[in-house]
């Protein structure tokens, strides 16, 4: 009876799985290696891309270290930490995403022996962590400041920094091009910073060469009736009204009923509606405005009344548009047009509507603020078009950090060859295992150059120790040398003009260094069985959590102080 | 497995489908077996070198952590025994906010230890009175050990705030405890009311954002909003705000209504009335001073139009705490219905400005000379693990504030003042008659599972390290603990705590161990189990299933 009564001590509930131990950790680490692996392929320009087919039939064409990323769907526990340091790397610089990935898993990497060896992992995160902050210090020690120049000067400083950034990307080839617009575009908006005011709008077709920036704002043209062909396209100097409103015959109110008596009234009610229309319509003649836009729908009866007043009009606009417009124009979005007073309206030097490709452009541009800047790009297929965009914002964050901060390094692994040689001799200073640990962090940073040859096809051994032997020179010339992608040899990459703001660094160092820390420090994993209703809700707030930057999980406060 | 067997005693009483356990092999050694595994699991995560623990719940929510309150609180824990643990863990985090790893490791030691008294011969009641007189000793002695002079502070002093928190922010945050203790005593300094004792640690607001690293934290006066001011007007200074609980709209009736309209007249001022309405309503409250308005609810794009026409910035708050937060903040009263608010209605701010954070839109609500309202502290890592993490020390930090407001005394820290206890509580027990003093023995032994889980953890010797310690403890130093940060070199790991400046508060401890020896002596005290039959309903799936359709 005992013994058939012995049941196992059920300590957690049914369905728990729970793994522990070095097992477990190497068992992360080789998770994470895997996903390391994945990326590995897209470093540097030379890198390949990857094409992924979702289950909704998608094919994303990319080498956007995040993009990928999120695109993968990892559900392993430790491998998504690498995917929260991507997203992270994403929206806090925005570029450097495969960098990180890469560096996370070639800490771990070079933790596994050691870890597998007995080490106590604590040791080891303890040792990264000085690392991480000498790496750092060293950093901002190389770093060179591109403050106090002139504006013309800063210009082409930054184009660099785009064109290092876009040199790893589908449209590399044409860098020079796109890192110019990048940097017009983000010195069009000024300290006011925000990202949404760059727009980039996507016209299939063409060459690259065709796309171009419009020092204001550009959207496709939207929905028109009969009679839009009638209104002029083009003005200088025009008022802009910004509408909110319907510009149709409809109900005004769902929730108002007629109740007539008399049928003599019933024309006069119909009248009635006539009339709002057209007081409406009125009015925004009256107010001055020659180019009327609206978020909601301008009908047909509008279009007509417009263009024989010889006044532009859009309805629909999407809302970021309209607000873009608002912005560039100083004019502000009505809601009313009633008591509409010169204020709110805005102004351009030019409008026009263009064709661009097969479609057709409204185009603002000289606009006062000038706080706005779109990009149209051109280009064959859709998804080299999206893959374009994506690079795009890459390189326009890269500016922006780059003006924010203002320090850049040498770029294409000189910077990453330089910090390791620097742990490497520090190392040498320490009695004990924190020696062994940094010497491995230092050899890990080594991931960069060597990644960057092996994508190029050159002899990464060979190049790797020739940058060695530069690094080690005790003249201390030899630090911005990195791998020269066209000779496969090595150069002077800060004379070649590949550079990195030292903020993408810092933060990719930091960032890698801390996931590889949390995962080292995980020694158990226990995974509870999903409760049914938690099912949905759990795809429901994964789905929510993939917009860009969506890292203010309001979750936070509601498990705490239970 | 009950049908095999007639059923006979107890069995003929109950339903089907009970679980009954009886006896010392069955219950009691059972009982403890299961809480010693939790403190397996838990131990691992005590003090500063302490692993983390990936702890994937029921929401499919990842918890990378080393807090034991929140591990404990994720793993579902069945098992009736260990769930007392786990309660007690519970009553200490609510308590004081920290320390809950101590209490749950602790009991399971005492457990463990009882196992062996058990095996011996002794019977659980005498352990269990046992352990009860060694705890009164413990905490007599506790409080002989309290650190001399340590009885006041000053609690908005910043120095002596982080000098104590700092140990309870290092153990979970090992190696940042230096940066996270300064922001925390300066967010729980600003808020700190005239009588500390009425310290509200919910005025101490966590704001995490992706992105960047620890170095980028800071403290704000006033609060953080996630997402975008409505308007387009986003930033004002020295503002009046004016908070409406209810929506910013014209107002609608509840009930379902139709207007009727009878003539042409009627129709085309329909609307220009109701738009008067909302620009009546609007001007008003610009008009009373108010710069900026705070919805609890949706705001009407009519009323924004004419909010951005006067010049007001919007705010939309939809969370009710937060509301009343920013009410506090602000010193606002939050007015249900829109209409012009009286001056004693309108809150003042510093400024409020959306500054872009880590590429989110975050919007700053500052209120400098606000006095003891809310500070914020923003959190920066580079993933939501991490943050959730450094929150849960940021509050641990925050409740070890609370907890000295109250009682200040500090005993040293860093396994020195377990190590004392044990020494003087082995004394006491060679005194005691009786079967008592083996239980005494070892509950004194218990303590070294502090020193030899903090030497584990941190990839030390535990037996060198132990022995040196009561060598050191001995000779007469009662200080002496391990310095985590020294070197391995000879002596380095041993250290007069006082130099190193590691502090533990004397409440954390005293109701840690009391909580702890509680739980084990309830433990200890049950010879049955009876489960009844699980109730019906609709069946569990076993397996965790859809962890692949994600």
């Amino acid at each position: 009876m005992a013994s058939m009564l012995q049941p196992q001590i059920i300590l957690l509930k049914e369905g728990t799985d729970t793994s522990q131990g070095k097992a477990q950790l190497v068992s992360n680490i080789n998770a994470c290696t895997a996903v390391a692996d994945v990326v590995r392929t897209t470093l540097g320009p030379r890198g390949m891309d990857k094409l992924i087919h979702d289950d909704k039939g998608n094919v994303t064409i990319s080498n956007d270290g995040a993009t990928i990323m999120k695109l993968l769907d990892i559900v392993h526990p430790a491998a998504k930490i690498l995917v929260d340091i991507a997203k992270s790397q994403d929206s806090e610089v925005g570029d450097g995403t495969t960098t990180v990935v890469l560096l996370a898993g070639e800490f771990l990497k070079e933790a596994k022996p050691f870890v597998e060896d007995g080490v106590h992992p604590q040791n080891l995160i303890r040792s990264y962590r000085t690392a991480c902050n000498l790496a750092i210090v060293k950093i901002k020690e190389l770093a060179v400041s591109i403050e106090g120049k002139s504006l013309e000067e800063k210009k082409s400083l930054l184009a660099k920094c785009a064109a290092t950034t876009l040199s790893s990307k589908l449209i590399g080839g044409e860098k020079e091009f796109f890192a110019s617009m990048v940097v017009d575009a983000v010195i069009a908006i000024g300290s006011e910073d925000r990202l949404n005011m760059i727009g980039i709008k996507k016209v299939p077709g063409g060459n690259m060469r065709d796309s171009f920036l419009v020092n204001g704002v550009a959207f496709k043209k939207t929905f028109s009736y009969a009679g839009f062909e009638q209104q002029p396209k083009k003005f200088t100097n025009p008022r802009i009204l910004l509408l909110n409103i319907e510009l149709e015959l409809k109900s005004e109110k769902e929730n108002a009923e007629i109740r007539l008596s008399d049928p003599s009234q019933y024309q006069s009610i119909v009248d009635a509606e006539w009339n709002i229309i057209y007081d409406k319509l009125d009015k925004c003649v009256k107010s001055g405005a020659k180019v009327v836009l609206s978020r909601l729908a301008i009908g047909d009866l509008a279009t007509q009344y417009f263009a024989d007043r010889d006044i532009f009009c859009a309805g629909r606009v999407a809302e970021e548009d309209l607000n873009r417009v608002a912005a560039a124009t100083g004019g502000t979005i009505q809601t009313s047009v009633n008591n509409i007073i010169d204020e709110v309206l805005g102004t351009c030097e030019v409008f026009e509507e263009k064709q661009v490709g097969n479609e057709r452009f409204n185009i603002f541009s000289g606009c006062p603020s000038g706080r706005t800047a779109t990009i149209v790009l051109r280009g064959g297929a859709d998804q080299f078009i999206e893959e374009a965009e994506r690079s795009l914002h890459d390189a326009i964050m890269i500016v922006r950090r780059a003006l924010k901060n203002s320090t850049v390094v040498a770029g294409g692994g000189a910077i990453d060859m330089e910090i390791s040689r620097y742990l490497r001799q520090h190392a040498r200073t320490i009695a004990g295992k924190s020696q062994l640990f940094i010497n491995s962090y230092a050899k890990a940073l080594e991931v960069i150059p060597r990644q960057l040859c092996d994508n190029a096809g050159f002899d990464a051994t060979d190049v790797l120790n020739k940058l060695r032997h530069k690094h080690a020179l005790p003249s201390g010339e030899g630090a911005p040398y990195g791998v020269d992608i066209n000779t496969g040899g090595i150069a002077d990459s800060f004379a070649n003009f590949v550079w990195e703001p030292s903020v993408v660094k810092i933060n990719a160092i930091n960032a890698a260094t801390e996931a590889a820390c949390l995962i080292l420090s995980v020694d158990e994993t226990v995974k509870n069985p999903k409760s049914e209703s938690a099912q949905g809700e759990a795809a429901a707030s994964a789905m929510g959590g993939r917009g860009r930057g969506g890292g203010f999980p309001g979750r936070g406060r509601g498990m705490r102080r239970r | 497995m009950a049908f095999s067997i007639q059923p006979h005693g107890i069995q003929s009483m109950l339903k089907e489908g009970h679980k009954h356990l009886s006896g010392l092999d069955e219950a009691v050694l059972k009982n403890i077996d299961a809480c010693k595994q939790l403190s397996t699991i838990t131990r691992t995560s005590l003090g500063p070198d302490g692993m983390n623990k990936m702890v994937i719940n029921h929401l499919d929510k990842l918890f990378v952590t080393n807090d034991a309150a929140t591990i404990v609180n994720e793993l579902e824990v069945q098992h009736p025994a260990a769930k007392i643990l786990v309660l007690a863990g519970k009553a200490q985090q609510e308590e004081i906010g920290d320390g809950a790893n101590l209490t749950i490791s602790f009991a399971g030691e005492l457990l463990q230890n009882a196992e062996e008294l058990v095996r011996t011969g002794l019977h659980p009641s005498e352990i269990i009175s046992g352990y009860t007189k060694a705890i009164t000793k413990t905490l007599e002695i506790l409080e002989e050990l309290v650190e001399k002079g340590s009885e006041t502070m000053d609690v908005r002093n910043k120095e002596q705030v982080v000098s104590r928190m700092k140990a309870a922010v290092a153990s979970k945050q090992y190696g940042l405890e230096d940066i996270l203790s300064s922001h925390i005593a300066d967010a729980c300094i600003q808020v700190c009311p005239k009588n500390p004792v009425n310290f509200d640690v919910d005025n101490v607001r966590v704001s995490k954002l992706v992105g960047g690293v620890l170095h980028n934290c800071t403290v704000i006066r006033g609060m953080a909003l996630k997402g975008d001011a409505v308007g387009s007007i986003k930033r004002v200074e020295k503002a009046k705000v004016a908070v409406f609980a209810t929506g910013v709209d014209s107002t609608a009736t509840e009930t379902k209504g139709t207007v009727l309209i009878h003539s042409a007249e009627q129709l085309e001022n329909y609307a220009k009335t109701e738009e008067a309405k909302v620009e009546e309503l609007i001007k008003a409250v610009a008009d009373s001073g108010a710069k900026v308005i705070v919805s609890g609810g949706a705001v009407g794009e009519m009323a924004l139009h004419f909010c951005d026409r006067y010049k007001l910035m919007v705010l939309k708050i939809s969370s009710k705490f937060e509301l009343r937060r920013f009410c506090r903040t602000t010193g606002t009263s939050a007015l249900l219905k829109l209409s012009q608010p009286k001056p004693d209605d309108l809150g003042f701010v510093d400024s409020i400005s959306v500054e872009e954070i880590g590429g989110s839109r975050v919007t700053v609500v500052r209120s400098e000379d606000g006095g003891n309202k809310v500070a914020t502290v923003v959190l920066r890592g580079s993933t939501d693990s991490i943050l959730d993490d450094l929150e849960r020390a940021v509050d641990d930090g925050v409740n070890t504030y609370k907890a000295m407001c109250r009682d200040s005394r500090m005993v040293p820290g860093a396994a020195a003042t377990e190590i004392e206890l044990a020494r003087r509580l082995k004394e006491f027990s060679f005194k005691e008659t009786g079967l008592d003093q083996y239980a005494i023995a070892k509950f004194a032994e218990s303590f070294e599972l502090v020193p030899r889980t903090l030497a584990e953890n941190a990839g030390l010797n535990p037996m060198d390290i132990i022995s040196k310690l009561y060598e050191k403890h001995a000779s007469g130093n009662g200080k002496v603990g391990i310095d985590l940060r020294g070197d391995d070199s000879e002596d380095g790991v041993c250290k007069d705590v006082s130099t190193v400046n590691v502090w533990d508060l004397y409440v954390t401890k005293f109701l840690a161990l009391k909580y702890a020896a509680e739980a084990a002596c309830t433990v200890l005290r049950v010879d049955q189990i009876i489960m009844a039959k699980p109730a019906g309903g609709p069946a569990r799936r076993d397996q965790p299933a859809g962890m692949d359709e994600d």
